[in-house]
């Protein structure tokens, strides 16, 4: 009953097409975040850094997200719907004796800083798409020339010495490790490399190649060898369609990889240089 | 120091308030005579209109019509085509608190464009939705306007609206700001609105309010800040709050709480709300699936299942009081909201006649329930390619891997965190005893990129990977495996689905077309090119002995019908 079909069809991005609850935007402005965060410049952040270490940090820990008695900064409904210091500052210079919050003594200058670094602090949770991948290259790079030429039958097509040669100065390591899983960007027909071959075969038994521009059900298009766009009605199995997706080696191996395998691999790539 | 704790967590109590403008003077209930839906009418099957947005409370989304049917269908032609305008206009009705020119950041994250995603209600002739900030009401018939209402927003991601609730005469609806608007439905003119969520701490609100009684139900959603999950009940005449059911226990020693390692954790754990429930008219109890937990894509810092993360649970509808729970994903490090309907299905298991509940989750299990009192009865894997789990337990919890929670250098998981399935409307039809579910067959690097021992946020970036596609199935209710499955040679969208007396099943592939199947083996029967893809759950009505089939796709329903 679970016959796996066999992919015909490789680049599903569906996820950038399912605008679902799940994955908005990865750049700014937004940044994945649903209010306009203000922009703070790195020397006020950081001068607010170490007065909030010097006078805060003991209770709050040092960056804000809680510590021995003090709690969490950045999660706290008070600095989120802070608007320049209006709701931390009375705290701040006031205290909340009743809570264990003694009066702190800073410049209103100081405390401007230190305001800062927690809306930072904020925006820095919330903009998910500004998150920094940190260093990736984890693997052993031996382990993964081996698969190269072993298991993972990347031989096969590609070659360090030919279309793979200097790929680790081409490419950071994520992107590197990203095309390992994902080799091309863009949907079907509009990729910039590696083009599926379409095969269309008309009842008359006349075939017709090209590129595959789109697919779906009812419709095959193509660009054929003379550049010239065509498309043609389908009836389910009829007129008979091929495609030959040159990539489709990496899918097949995306339920195969190990997680070692890909930092390996990744690991050997980057030494390509 | 437990105070100092309390103080600072965003503040819980905060949607405890009235409404800012007062009702209505008079004390009627429901907006006087001519009622346009009386909520009495919701406890029986929907047969020519659509009342709230599953068109039932058992969210089968299966309509008893027929005069569209096998036989015909190739018939079906364009009745009309509304396009709707978001934003003010010349006749709209303008409310909202917020300023002429919006907050940016919300909108980068409205996916370009309108898309309906809301199920509009038919009503005595008239369709009633709702895009974020938006609200319609159009004539079923003609695909006229009638009303537009424009809600001026403070911010919050405008990512999606699942449409609105009707109680009498009143219109309810969410915005991404986290207000809940009451509209008069005859003229679209505001009654009232009251703030359910700071849109500061990134709560957003997308849910259609589904009305029970004299109960609005109200949630809402973000992932953003670590906050709270909650689902209200409000009253339809004011707006005040009946009963709030936290997706967390409160404090230490609260049932659950031995699921979280601290307060901390728990009153920042998530657990959203986002989509509608379902209802058990007899036994009273409203089912609904909760969000992830929090920080999203780690599980650092909130050791334990988290309850109620993740988790089908059955509220008291009078109360909010939970009666029971089963929790689909133990402790969710992936984003796999379990908010997909849980629809009630009233059928055999083991030869025996039982109440049950299904829901195909985001995290690609299916799981089967005895809705009285959550006895787990089925648990099956609906794609092929799902590599997270380590099996099921003795309660047929899906037991996560642990080496396929994010990492600095990164992990391989399928699903990635869209999942499975998602919000798209699944359909159940008594009549083949078949679940159908749009599935995806994807995968996805998670990166761990917050490596405090107190992650906040997501905490982790994904970057997607390649797929298998995704494919329509038909899942046989009993055992949740698949009888047939159809994929889409150029990709799925995001379409829900519709089944009917007629032997058809409704629904959208990614390549803008509408499509009709038989829903026995998956034979495509009819389709439809639109203007873009199918974005809401099509629904179906009958006017004047006249069945109709509506559905949204990009900013623009679409109505079908036998050519006459």
């Amino acid at each position: 009953m679970f016959r796996q079909h066999r992919v015909i069809m490789t680049a599903m991005l569906l996820s950038t097409a399912l605008a679902a609850q799940d994955q908005p935007k990865m750049r700014r402005p937004g940044g994945g975040a649903g209010m306009d965060y203000r922009d703070y410049d790195a020397a006020t952040i950081e001068r607010g850094k170490s007065a909030f270490v010097a006078n805060c940090g003991f209770c709050h820990g040092a960056n804000a997200r809680g510590g021995e008695s003090g709690p969490d900064l950045v999660r706290s409904a008070v600095v989120i719907d802070d608007e320049n210091g209006n709701l931390i500052m009375p705290i701040v210079h006031g205290g909340r004796q009743t809570q264990g919050m003694p009066k702190v003594d800073v410049s209103e200058k100081q405390l401007a800083d230190i305001v800062a670094f927690l809306h930072e602090g904020v925006r820095a949770a919330a903009e998910r798409g500004t998150y920094k991948v940190l260093n990736i290259v984890t693997g052993n790079a031996k382990a993964g020339e081996a698969y190269f030429i072993g298991a993972g039958k990347c031989a096969t097509c590609h070659s360090v010495t030919g279309d793979l040669k200097g790929i680790g100065a081409k490419y950071d390591p994520v992107a590197l490790q990203g095309r390992i899983v994902m080799p091309v960007g863009g949907r079907p027909g509009r990729r910039n490399s590696s083009p599926i071959e379409v095969t269309v075969t008309l009842s008359a038994g006349k075939v017709v190649t090209g590129t595959l521009e789109r697919i779906d059900d009812f419709t095959v298009a193509l660009t054929d060898a003379a550049g010239e766009f065509r498309s043609f009605a389908r009836h389910g199995e009829t007129p008979k369609v091929v495609l030959k997706d040159p990539v489709q080696a990496h899918f097949d191996m995306l339920p195969k990889y190990t997680d070692a395998d890909i930092h390996n691999l990744t690991a050997y790539l980057v030494t390509l240089k | 120091m437990k105070k100092l704790l309390l103080l600072l967590v965003p503040v819980m109590v905060s949607a405890q308030v009235g409404p800012k403008a007062a009702a209505l003077s008079s004390a009627v209930t429901t907006g006087g005579e001519n009622l346009i839906l009386d909520p009495a009418q919701l406890l029986k099957p929907a047969t020519d209109s659509w009342p709230t947005y599953n068109g039932d409370y058992s969210g089968k989304r299966f309509s008893s019509l027929q005069q569209i049917n096998q036989l015909n269908v190739k018939q079906m032609t364009l009745a009309w085509i509304y396009r709707a305008q978001a934003g003010p206009g010349f006749n709209t009705i303008v409310g909202g608190t917020g300023p002429d020119a919006p907050p940016v950041a919300g909108r980068e994250n409205s996916f370009g464009g309108l898309q309906i995603k809301a199920t509009p209600l038919m009503l005595n002739g008239i369709l009633y939705f709702a895009s974020p900030d938006n609200a319609w009401a159009v004539d079923a018939r003609s695909g006229k306007e009638l009303w537009h209402y424009f809600w001026r927003t403070t911010g919050g991601i405008h990512i999606g609206n699942r449409g609105v609730g009707i109680y009498g005469n009143w219109l309810f609806f969410e915005t991404p700001d986290d207000y809940l608007v009451s509209l008069d439905a005859r003229t679209g003119k505001e009654r009232w609105h009251v703030q359910i969520a700071d849109v500061k701490q990134e709560y957003f609100s997308t849910p259609a309010p589904v009305i029970i009684g004299n109960h609005v139900m109200v949630g809402t959603g973000g992932d953003t800040l670590d906050v709270p999950g909650f689902l209200e009940a409000r009253d339809p005449e004011t707006g005040n709050l009946q009963w709030k059911w936290w997706t967390e226990p409160l404090k230490k020693g609260d049932p659950g709480s031995e699921t979280w390692p601290n307060e901390a954790s728990m009153r920042h754990g998530g657990g959203m709300t986002w989509m509608p429930g379902t209802y058990d008219p007899t036994l009273k109890l409203y089912y609904i699936g909760t969000g992830n937990p929090q920080p999203v894509e780690t599980g650092h810092g909130r050791e334990g299942d988290n309850l109620w993360t993740c988790s089908i649970v059955a509220l008291n509808i009078d109360t909010g009081r939970i009666v029971w729970y089963y929790q689909v994903s133990p402790h969710d490090t992936h984003d796999w909201d379990a908010t997909q309907t849980p629809i009630l299905i009233d059928g055999t298991f083991n030869g025996k006649p039982r109440k049950m509940l299904a829901q195909a989750s985001r995290n690609g299990y299916y799981f089967l329930l005895d809705r009285t009192n959550g006895e787990h009865l089925v648990t099956e894997k609906f794609i092929e390619t799902m590599n997270w789990s380590n099996g099921v337990n003795a309660k047929g919890q899906p037991i996560p891997n642990p080496a396929k929670e994010s990492t600095i250098d990164g992990v391989l998981v399928s699903p990635n965190s869209t999942g499975a399935s998602n919000w798209p409307a699944p359909s159940f039809d008594p009549e083949t005893g078949l679940f159908y579910v749009d599935s995806n067959e994807t995968f996805s690097e998670f990166y761990l990129t917050d490596t405090d021992p107190q992650p906040e946020g997501y905490a982790a970036a994904e970057r997607n990977a390649g797929g298998m596609g995704n494919t329509l199935r038909a899942l046989d209710y009993r055992s949740g495996r698949t009888v047939w499955k159809h994929k889409y040679p150029g990709g799925g969208g995001s379409a829900g689905i519709l089944t009917t007396a007629g032997h058809l099943l409704f629904t959208g592939d990614g390549s803008q077309n509408f499509i009709a199947f038989d829903p026995a083996n998956g034979k495509i029967l009819w389709h439809a090119g639109l203007a873009g893809n199918v974005a809401n759950g099509p629904e179906t009505y009958s006017l004047d002995g006249q069945q109709y089939i509506v559905v949204g796709a990009g900013d623009s329903l679409y109505a079908f019908t036998l050519a006459q």
